[in-house]
């Protein structure tokens, strides 16, 4: 008896002729990364784990549009890149509405919960917080989720010369509020 | 900035060649600025990847519902149709098909003169059979409509035999009463003035 372990393209072939099983057991191999990317880039939980849902939906409906199986992470990251720059941009508007209803026209600061309690994470949370939107993208995606530059450009649709632009202004901004931090011995 | 031959933080993340990185070693052992800035970028790397994966709060999963899913005979039609390619090619060959079609199996004219007597001849017929359809549908509304006004008037003059009636009790009710309460007065005064 030969034994084989079951591939993502095996899973996803068996899904797209309706075995939600299959499909289910895909979601299980993936979901707690797309969840942290998910988590790591908008600062929520819960707003992670909704997004985390919409996007295995949304990879569910359009799973016949993946032209190679093989290419299955940079095309669930794609899909999960842009429900959460959707949200985003709801958010925005959202957030620039109450602005303007807010009486003296106050700015409105959006007070994020840490999603990690302990110190060293705090720092950590608040140093990618402090990243532009795409530049904290981009440190998760190589950081956390370990993407080539290829794919990352997939994921983003967007030249390699930009991710690494993007990845090193990033990392240079980090570099400057964590590392002397570490020096003196936070941990 | 850096001195070193190749980006320091291509360095750190592990995209250097073997040869790349070697030169880089190299030049870090003689470089105290290069070599203090690849101590702090490997303090960045490694404070960021202190920030551990969480777990999922709540597992994600679908429910196979028979209601929802395609059945055999869809799957094998989505397949086809699901790919914008077949469907290209798909549509340029009915198109090829249908010229291919039209120029060999064209029909011959008919005759002009034929078509246009039998166009009005049914024409005719059909504009008779419409309007015998509409006089005999009118004339059944507008007796429809006669027997029931005719009953309505019936019901009326009924209602109104019988409120007349009520009327004319209670009228007569109302005097006998007045009658009696004249008497009864008539009565007293006589008593009052003994």
């Amino acid at each position: 008896m030969i034994f084989r372990a079951v591939e993502d393209p095996d899973l996803i072939g068996r899904a797209r002729r309706g075995d939600v099983e299959a499909y289910n057991l895909l979601i299980s191999r993936w979901e707690k990364r797309v969840y942290n990317y998910l988590l790591r880039i908008t600062g929520e939980r819960e707003e992670a784990l909704d997004l985390s849902q919409e996007v295995f939906l949304k990879a569910y409906q359009h799973l016949r549009k993946l032209e190679d199986p093989a290419r299955f992470a940079p095309w669930l990251f794609r899909i999960a890149h842009n429900e959460a720059f959707s949200s985003f941009r709801k958010r925005k508007v959202e957030s620039d509405v109450l602005a303007v209803t807010e009486a003296g026209g106050e700015e409105i600061g959006v007070e994020r919960p840490h999603a990690f309690p302990i110190e060293l994470s705090i720092a950590v949370t608040t140093a990618l917080t402090r990243l532009t939107e795409e530049q904290r993208e981009t440190v998760v995606l190589k950081i956390y989720q370990g993407f080539k530059f290829e794919e990352i450009a997939e994921i983003l649709s967007c030249p390699v010369s930009t991710v690494k632009s993007r990845l090193y202004a990033g990392l240079d901004a980090l570099k400057a509020q964590l590392a002397p931090l570490k020096t003196r011995g936070v941990s | 900035m850096s001195c070193s031959p190749f980006d320091l933080r291509d360095y750190i993340l592990g995209e250097l060649a073997a040869d790349e990185r070697r030169q880089v070693d190299r030049h870090l052992r003689a470089c105290h600025g290069c070599h203090d800035d690849v101590e702090r970028l490997r303090t960045t790397h490694a404070t960021l990847l202190a920030l551990r994966d969480e777990e999922i709060p709540q597992r994600i999963g679908f429910v196979s519902d028979k209601v929802f899913e395609p059945s055999g005979w869809r799957r094998v039609w989505q397949a086809f149709w699901g790919s914008s390619a077949r469907l290209g090619f798909a549509s340029a060959a009915m198109l090829s098909i249908a010229l291919v079609a039209f120029t060999f199996y064209r029909p011959a004219a008919a005759p002009a003169t034929s078509d246009v007597t039998t166009a009005a001849r049914v024409e005719a017929a059909v504009a008779e059979r419409v309007a015998a359809a509409v006089d005999k549908a009118v004339a059944k509304t507008e007796a429809r409509q006669a027997r029931k006004t005719a009953d309505l008037m019936a019901a009326a003059e009924q209602q109104r035999q019988a409120d007349m009636q009520n009327v004319a009790e209670r009228f007569s009710v109302l005097e006998k009463r007045y009658n009696v309460e004249r008497l009864l007065m008539a009565r007293n005064d006589f008593r009052g003035e003994k």
